[in-house]
């Protein structure tokens, strides 16, 4: 009890089919959830456990990521591809990783997928964002610049472009080409978006065409990334470690119990109470339609679920 | 028409009665020979009765027997224009000589009706039945009436428990072979299920829809068992009511919208539609929210009220109360929240309900009837004939005599009393506007042209009690009046002097007569005597601006002195003015008179 107690949810995926949720927990562990056997009409109790649970990585699992095939999950200086069809198959064998990488990168707190290039893009608490390639899972290249470690990453599929965030509080926008950087926004110096009191670090990142929405200690703020200035600063009170472009709203969690649903102009439009105090995580299962639904999971051993993006419809538990 | 005939034959050796009942039963045969004539025919036979009880030759029963008969025979659309006429005509029906001898046949003609029409079909036909047979009836009508504070338990909401049974509905089903229509947001049998297109919150959709039967059958809620069911799903419910906000109207409309035209052309509210695909759309619905908080009020005052027809297990525990004192604010303040007015509507209801409190205890009284027999109004009624006659009575005047009215500021004037201005009673504005009310209708001093400037109402009845007291009836044995007049001997002293050779007439006030007759003689002259009755200039060029005519200058002069004087406005005072102005003749008249 006491375990489940101090339990929190840092990360989520979707299956390729939709129908599965993989979550993963400080304790390295990842849960993989039904989400056809919670939806459904004779759901139970029983059905909002993990049909699966293992260890995956002697530390806290910060990052999950899903290609069409594999799992990703990022450990204490590993990343671990696990296969999705094994995967549901529910092999409770202790399940080795179909690959393991090679290089050892401390504390990896964010991967983000180009699927351009199918190459993986991975940022470390060694303050670079390494690029992987897929296909071999070498690494094909280092983006240095930041001064201190990489919170989040997000990829500009159309412009070939990385952004990735950081505890020195830059968002540093990398070319995948030329492995430059061609952009390097210190929000935290921006009067509108500065929140001295939260510190600079940028914890979450999230792009969208010619949109970026980032936070952290600053408030979030949306960017036109073409002017490369804020257009909207949203008046949430505390630090947001994810957001999310959904339809025509922006969803977004953070500290505070609950899911804050905002618009392009500034405009807090709802916050739809859940169960966690503070969220790490926020996913949409754009996998499939008739398990589209919205999950958070944070300070908790509970993940939320929204069939309807207003009200907590379950939770699922570890 | 022959049959009409015969009858006419023998109508003149038939005896009243006979007679009546004669034509009864013509004006039948006549309508059943019509029946396929159009319903203008119908309608005018069935006038041609009602003027005929009128005239007393046709028994009362008789149109209500043709009407009843007319709409047994014919289809409904025409019935909607026989009732027309029916409803057109319901004062007649409830004048004296019909009301009696056709209440009942209208109550069954009605009811048969409504039996014969579709609830959900004929909406407007029913509530206009229903209508007429409300102003028909009175009140406390007892048929009218849910004596016993019965439930609808037949009204089931229906709701897919299975998921066999989910499908994606389009048209509505109406089963007519008993009559009975169950919506359920259900296709027919032919069309194959198409797969669910959106995610689907079981748990919410069966709860939610389970609280109907709740609504339903509130007694359920007295059982301990049902009563936490309720309460859980009450509170997941009101749960996902209250983080779940409205705002944007226009988009939950427009899928209203889309989602009513493709269901088909029956729309129409008699119950919920509960298919679970809706269940977003609906939750997003203003009106339906209101639907649902509504009935939960309505179902918390149920439970919380006094009714004589539950049985006495049925209360309510201290925690039950609680939480439907808890649950009521709640429900209040989410439907505060909901746009538009909410506010407004809140109060509303809250309104409302109060008022059903009202019903609620004339239920529990067995309904009794509203018209009041009053004995207290009718004794007022009667106590005169006539009621204008009875006002101008001499019992009914109210107004008090000056001396009655007076008597106290009279006291309190007297400077032996030593009464401070103020508390002195002409201070009270109150008191004033009596006085002067009075003054105008009793006192000839009201009248009295005076040039006196008067800086207030006080100072003004000062003076006008003063006159009074003096013209009061001395038979008052009161000794303040005695030494009230020693005190202006002390300050005239000529008075006592003059007063010792004619005493009755020197030592009275002068009279208006007797100010006519100096001011006549005073003539242009008055400016002399001016001096004499120590006037100020200010006040002579007043009397001059009041008035051209001479005369009345003296006389305005005169009264100016008066009014000055108020007790020392003396004969001899104004003699010995006169004299001094060398208006001696005068003088001496003015002591004569």
């Amino acid at each position: 009890i006491e375990r489940l107690l101090h339990m929190s949810v840092f990360s989520q995926s979707f299956s390729p089919c939709g129908k599965f949720l993989a979550a993963g927990n400080n304790y390295g562990e990842i849960a993989l959830f039904s989400l056809s056997a919670a939806l459904g009409p004779d759901a139970n109790e029983l059905s909002q456990k993990p049909i699966l649970t293992f260890t995956a990585h002697e530390g806290p699992v910060f990052s999950l990521l899903s290609t069409d095939s594999h799992l990703l999950s990022a450990g204490n200086g590993e990343i671990s591809a696990w296969s999705w069809a094994e995967l549901i198959k529910k092999c409770l064998c202790a399940l080795p990783p179909s690959l393991r990488s090679s290089l050892e990168i401390p504390e990896i707190n964010a991967m983000a997928l180009n699927p351009a290039d199918n190459s993986l893009a991975v940022g470390g608490g060694d303050n670079n964002v390494h690029i992987m390639d897929l296909e071999n899972g070498a690494f094909k290249s280092v983006l240095q610049g930041h001064t201190d470690y990489i919170h989040c990453l997000s990829v500009r599929e159309r412009a070939s472009e990385v952004l990735s965030g950081g505890e020195d509080g830059a968002v540093r926008i990398w070319d995948t080409r030329t492995s430059q950087c061609v952009h390097c926004v210190e929000v935290y110096k921006y009067e509108t978006c500065a929140r001295p009191q939260h510190g600079k670090w940028i914890s979450c990142l999230t792009t969208d065409s010619d949109w970026m929405l980032c936070g952290g200690g600053p408030s979030l703020s949306l960017w036109h990334l073409r002017s490369m200035s804020p257009t909207s600063v949203f008046p949430l009170s505390g630090c947001q470690r994810q957001a999310t472009f959904y339809q025509d709203m922006i969803l977004t969690v953070g500290e505070g119990q609950c899911v804050s649903h905002c618009l392009m102009g500034g405009e807090v439009k709802a916050q739809i109470p859940c169960t966690p105090h503070s969220i790490n995580t926020l996913a949409i299962n754009t996998n499939s339609t008739e398990h589209r639904v919205l999950t958070v999971g944070g300070s908790s051993d509970h993940i939320d679920v929204f069939t309807n993006l207003s009200y907590k419809a379950f939770s699922l538990r570890f | 028409m022959n049959v009409v005939k015969l009858h006419l034959i023998s109508y003149h050796f038939c005896s009243e009665a006979e007679k009546k009942t004669t034509l009864d039963q013509s004006l039948r045969g006549v309508l059943g020979d019509q029946i396929k004539a159009s319903c203008d025919e119908y309608l005018a036979l069935i006038y041609i009765s009602i003027e005929a009880v009128t005239e007393g030759i046709c028994s009362a029963t008789t149109p209500f027997l043709l009407l009843g008969d007319v709409l047994d025979c014919l289809p409904l659309d025409q019935c909607d224009k026989i009732f027309s006429f029916v409803e057109e005509n319901v004062s007649t029906w409830k004048s004296s000589t019909f009301y009696s001898a056709g209440k009942n046949y209208l109550l069954r003609m009605c009811n048969d009706l409504l039996r014969r029409l579709s609830k959900s079909q004929n909406t407007v036909f029913c509530g206009r039945i229903q209508l007429f047979l409300a102003r028909l009836f009175p009140l406390s009508e007892k048929s009218g009436l849910n004596l016993q504070s019965q439930f609808n338990l037949e009204n089931i909401t229906v709701f897919n428990k299975n998921e066999q049974e989910s499908t994606l509905g389009q048209k509505h089903t109406e089963e007519k072979e008993d009559g009975m229509e169950v919506e359920e947001g259900e296709m027919g049998e032919e069309e194959v299920p198409a797969t669910c297109s959106i995610p689907i919150d079981y748990n919410l959709y069966r709860k939610f829809w389970t609280l109907q039967d709740y609504f339903r059958n509130p007694l359920q809620c007295y059982e301990k068992f049902s009563w936490m069911t309720f309460l859980k799903y009450s509170d997941e419910t009101l749960a996902v009511f209250k983080s779940f906000k409205l705002d944007d109207m226009q988009a939950s409309k427009r899928k209203l919208e889309e989602l009513r035209t493709s269901a088909g052309e029956h729309v129409y509210f008699a119950k919920f539609l509960t298919s679970e695909k809706l269940m977003d759309l609906q939750l997003s619905d203003s009106n339906f929210r209101r639907h649902i908080l509504l009935q939960y009020l309505i179902l918390f005052q149920y439970l919380k009220g006094q009714v004589k027809f539950k049985s006495s297990n049925c209360i309510l525990n201290d925690d039950q109360t609680a939480w439907i004192e808890e649950t009521t604010k709640l429900v209040h303040q989410l439907l505060k929240e909901i746009p538009p007015e909410g506010e407004k509507f809140s109060a509303m209801v809250e309104h409302i309900l109060n008022t059903e409190e009202n019903w609620n205890g004339w239920k529990n009284e067995g309904c009794p009837s509203f018209v009041k027999e009053s004995d207290e109004l009718t004794r007022l009624w009667n106590l005169h004939a006539d009621n204008m006659e009875a006002c101008k009575s001499d019992d009914r005047e109210f107004m008090p005599s000056l001396d009655e009215f007076f008597a106290e500021a009279i006291e309190q004037a007297d400077p032996t009393n030593m009464v401070e201005d103020e508390y002195k009673v002409v201070r009270n504005s109150n008191y004033g506007w009596r006085a002067l009310r009075l003054l105008s209708r009793r006192s000839p001093h009201f009248f009295q042209p005076t040039n006196q400037k008067f800086k207030s109402l006080a100072d003004y009845l000062d003076s006008m009690v003063s006159k009074l007291a003096k013209e009061l009836p001395k038979d008052i044995p009161s000794e303040e009046i005695k030494t009230g007049e020693e005190d202006d001997d002390d300050n005239g002293d000529n008075l006592l002097k003059e007063s010792n050779d004619s005493p009755s007439m020197q030592s009275k006030m002068v009279s208006n007569q007797q100010m006519d007759d100096v001011a006549a003689k005073l003539g242009a002259k008055w400016k002399t005597l001016a001096g004499q009755l120590e006037m100020k200039a200010s006040e002579l060029r007043e009397i001059e601006t009041d008035s051209e005519d001479v005369d009345m200058q003296a006389k305005l002069l005169l009264v100016a002195w008066q009014d000055r004087e108020g007790t020392q406005a003396t004969v001899e005072n104004l003699v010995s003015a006169l004299n001094a102005a060398s208006f001696t003749q005068i003088a001496d008249n003015l002591s004569e008179a």
